[in-house]
């Protein structure tokens, strides 16, 4: 094939070449279409070299890792980050597998992309951004996802003041932006558990009122899969705390209420999985009890006929039971 | 305070029927094609009940042969997640690969796909900017309608999922979009974009209005003599050229397609060929990883168009079983079957792990029948269908294959297929038929198919929207739909339309809707074809036949029976003939 024959270009060419044509593409003049060709043939270039093709294999390790090194020295990932709007539809694809090629490059157990990273974190801000724009929007997407597979990275962003801007993505329009943010903003909230405990427990204030919206939202989506992350977030054992805070509040409560009573069934289904800690919860706040005792005979009631047919559900059909059980038995607190 | 209301009935609404066919499919959201002509709206091949899941899911024991009536049944709203009874079929697969992401060649398709930019409008997120129009197409959780946008002042195709019914996660049915929108080939569906009306999600797609290439197969069986072949050799390269391209740009991609068949090949007026159905694409991961997903779970296709090592699932598999379902939809295009069709699906699977590859004449009824198609299209077919996936060609060596030089272009498809092909206005023609009133139905066709709509489940928004006439819908068809021998002839007496009204396993009320055509049905046989469908308890079927029987004899001076089910009632039910718990109803509706 003649067209491999330019492949042997080293990798310090190749980024050069491409950052050139790059600059170029962001200036914007008459050249455009050429620097839009080289860099889509630069581009593949690169990736081919990470992935190798069907007629070659990757190239060595020691050419990856100068390829990296090039890749830190010229700043190049943020230029194509910064740009990827101006770079064609395949191209877009292309910058996403290889940043997320160099990004899991180990030497050892070192992770040196995500050390890069750590540094410029602008990147990390710029790819956030990116869901402002629809034709990047599942580029960027998939590229912070790798980024928050490494808890470096992950913290940087949920420390973020542009991390709120998350609880907006994942409400928008286009149905693909919205769910790719919220596996995002999933992700981000819960791969790391140390991480995304302390995090709930520092900034629960500002956190838990950009959440509430989501479950209030119009966007049926966003909120079935907002109260089913509601669930799972309350639910883990790291975030102990922050489920006993979430519990505590009456308010949090009656919305659960509401929504066990949802026109949809998948909705009530994931209230009922919030609901029932703040019955399960052996301490409840007089609040919480006061509430549940107003409602006592109507809930079991309720609850009797809630979701009968989910016969097959053994552990559903034990909570259920359960919660019966408990707000039957239900007494004032002595004293009141 | 707030108040729980007591009387919040969850059975209430009515619920729609949704249908598990005799086997699972992992996440079917529906075809996105469009429905032949003469048969009203329906899954016109029996490929759509055999489609085999079998992922974390239970597949069913039934595996129903060909000919029988289909077993219908509500989909539970939840899913049994425990292992599967097919054992060794659905082991894990992992991936083995170790392929090309794209290559220089790609550089100048990639420039044209490129220069596509759109200076008009972008296409709305809005409900009220897409006139929705006749239903082209339905599946188990979605339907489809042709649809104009009128900010664009366009022609689009909306597919309408319904997410209530959407039992798997959210994150399938992304991965599904996403698949779409990071294609951009003219070979590809084309995706524009997609929104959620309240619990729907709406994707807006290129419409392509001649239709599915399965479609225009029966279409073109039943209009003329296809006894020694369906169409010649240079429709056939010229269609699958188109479809290569299409796959060789989703393999570079690093995507499998998985359900490549001749209903998955849709047609526009132009001539333009797509590959549509995401529904079970899938991310592999290639090289060094693209998804990081190593092993992957799930078996997915249509048994009939599957290769042997997506059957077997030892290995893995890669790119290559498509190009095994590309060998299977050659010959589809030449016999206007794939060669196991008549078998049951696990039939079908040993038969594809036993038998050596079939051939054209695999199914063939006599000796030289497709004696027409010559070397070269059977050594092209030979290629594809080898065992061993490695001596498979890729989609771009079958691109060099000399069978392709045949191959012609847009035009000559108009000619030899958009031309001949049932009209989009035939094809709808009986789509969008509604009772007001129904909550939905359940039609049974002459040909025995049956067909299940729904309405719209918001009691609350009772305003006539314009759009009314085109509610969500499943359909349904019997494994047995060949029975066009069966049609009544224009001399017949019209059938008579009944409404069998009941409570469901849920206690939902249903309406079921069927045709009895006197002189040719028997209650007997209509009733048993209802349990047979998973709509009656089997007790029932007396109590069905008798009343059923009462009610066509006096139809005259008839037209409501109620009567009392020998299933009885919920432990925390009474029996009321009113609300129709422990009774049934059955009515004339004409």
């Amino acid at each position: 094939m003649p067209l491999f024959g330019k492949s042997q270009k080293g990798p310090a060419e190749v980024v050069k070449a491409l950052k050139e044509a790059v600059n170029a593409l962001e200036k914007g003049d008459k050249k455009a279409e050429k620097a839009q060709e080289d860099v889509s043939k630069n581009l593949v270039l690169i990736k081919n070299m990470l992935y190798g093709t069907s007629e070659s294999e990757p190239q060595t390790d020691i050419i990856v890792a100068q390829l990296a090194q090039e890749l830190y020295n010229s700043n190049l990932l943020l230029l194509l980050v910064q740009n990827l709007n101006r770079i064609d539809f395949e191209g877009k694809k292309d910058v996403a597998q290889v940043f997320n090629n160099i990004l899991r490059r180990q030497i050892g157990t070192r992770s040196p992309t995500v050390e890069y990273i750590c540094t410029k974190s602008e990147i990390l801000y710029t790819l956030m951004s990116g869901y402002e724009h629809q034709e990047i929007a599942l580029n960027c997407g998939t590229m912070l996802r790798e980024c928050a597979r490494y808890e470096a990275l992950a913290k940087i962003m949920l420390y973020s003041e542009d991390f709120y801007n998350f609880f907006r993505y994942v409400e928008v329009s286009t149905f693909d932006i919205a769910s790719d943010a919220f596996s995002t903003f999933k992700e981000l909230l819960t791969r790391h558990k140390l991480l995304c405990a302390d995090f709930l427990e520092t900034n629960y204030d500002k956190v838990f009122n950009h959440y509430q919206r989501l479950l209030n939202s119009e966007n049926y989506v966003t909120r079935r899969q907002s109260l089913k992350l509601l669930g799972e977030l309350l639910l883990d054992r790291h975030n102990f705390t922050v489920m006993t805070r979430y519990i505590s509040n009456p308010d949090n409560l009656k919305l659960m209420m509401n929504m066990l009573k949802e026109r949809s069934r998948n909705i009530q289904f994931e209230a009922f999985h919030v609901f029932k800690v703040f019955v399960a919860n052996p301490n409840k706040p007089k609040p919480i009890l006061d509430i549940l005792l107003r409602n006592q005979d109507k809930l079991v009631e309720f609850l009797m006929k809630f979701h009968t047919d989910r016969a097959e559900d053994e552990q559903f059909n034990d909570e259920k039971a359960y919660l019966i059980r408990q707000i039957k038995e239900l007494k004032p607190l002595p004293g009141h | 305070m707030i108040m729980l209301t007591s009387d919040e009935a969850n059975n209430k609404k009515h619920v729609v029927v949704d249908v598990k066919s005799n086997t699972l499919r992992r996440r079917k959201t529906g075809v996105y094609k469009m429905d032949s002509s003469d048969k009203d709206q329906a899954f016109q091949n029996n490929s759509f009940l055999s489609t085999l899941a079998i992922g974390k899911r239970k597949i069913s024991e039934e595996l129903v042969p060909p000919g029988s009536h289909g077993i219908f049944r509500p989909k539970p709203q939840h899913q049994d997640y425990s292992s599967s009874t097919l054992g060794g079929y659905a082991r894990a697969a992992t991936n083995s690969i170790g392929t090309s992401i794209g290559n220089l060649g790609n550089i100048l398709s990639r420039k044209m796909a490129a220069s596509t930019s759109q200076p008009s409008v972008p296409w709305p997120n809005s409900k009220d900017d897409y006139e929705l129009g006749k239903v082209i197409g339905v599946g188990a959780t979605a339907v489809v309608h042709g649809a104009y946008c009128k900010p664009r002042n366009e022609k689009c195709a909306i597919k309408r999922i319904n997410l209530e019914k959407w039992n798997t996660s959210m994150d399938e049915l992304l991965k599904e979009i996403q698949a779409m929108s990071s294609c951009n080939h003219e070979n590809v569906v084309t995706y524009y974009t997609s929104f959620v009306v309240r619990e729907e999600l709406w994707l807006v797609l290129k419409l392509l209005e001649g239709g599915s290439l399965l479609d225009i197969i029966k279409h073109k069986m039943r209009a003329s003599n296809c006894k020694h072949g369906v169409f010649d050799e240079a429709t056939i390269a010229t269609v699958l050229r188109e479809v290569l391209k299409g796959l060789e740009y989703f393999h570079s991609n690093g995507q499998i397609h998985r359900d490549i068949k001749a209903g998955n090949i849709l047609l526009g007026e132009d001539g333009t060929v797509q590959i549509a159905d995401f529904g079970v694409s899938a991310w592999l991961a290639t090289g060094r990883d693209l998804s990081r997903e190593k092993v992957r779970h799930t078996f997915v296709g249509t048994p009939c168009w599957m290769a042997p090592e997506v059957m077997e699932q030892d290995h893995g598999y890669d790119f290559k079983a498509d190009i095994w379902s590309f060998g299977i939809t050659a010959i589809e295009m030449a016999t206007g079957t794939a060669p196991y069709h008549k078998y049951p699906p696990m039939k079908v699977l040993m038969l594809t792990l036993q038998n050596d590859p079939p051939n054209l004449d695999t199914g063939a009824e006599e000796k030289d029948q497709y004696k027409a198609y010559g070397k070269t299209f059977r050594k092209m077919i030979t290629d594809c269908l080898q065992k061993e996936a490695a001596k498979r060609p890729t989609a771009a060596d079958l691109l060099k294959h000399p069978f392709f030089k045949k191959a012609k272009d847009k035009k000559y498809l108009q000619q030899t297929l958009v031309a001949i092909g049932p009209s989009l206005e035939t094809r709808v023609q009986k789509a969008s038929k509604r009772q007001p009133g129904a909550s939905g139905r359940l039609h049974r066709k002459e040909t025995g198919e049956w067909v299940w709509s729904s309405e719209d489940e918001d009691g609350g928004d009772g305003s006539s929207e314009s759009d009314t006439d085109s509610k969500p819908m499943n359909t349904l068809v019997s494994a047995g739909s060949s029975g066009s021998d069966h049609e009544s002839s224009e001399s017949d007496p019209p059938p008579v339309n009944l409404v069998l009204r009941m409570r469901n396993a849920k206690r939902e009320l249903n309406d079921i809707r069927f045709e009895f055509a006197v002189g040719k049905d028997s209650a007997e046989g209509i009733a048993s074809e209802l349990v047979g469908a998973g709509l009656v308890d089997g007790k029932d079927i007396t109590a069905i036949t008798q009343n059923l029987q009462k009610l066509i004899e006096k139809r005259h001076s008839l037209k409501v029976v109620t009567f009392q089910l020998q299933s009885g009632v919920a432990s925390n039910e009474t029996p009321d003939d009113k609300a129709l718990i422990g009774f049934a109803q059955i009515s004339i509706t004409d």
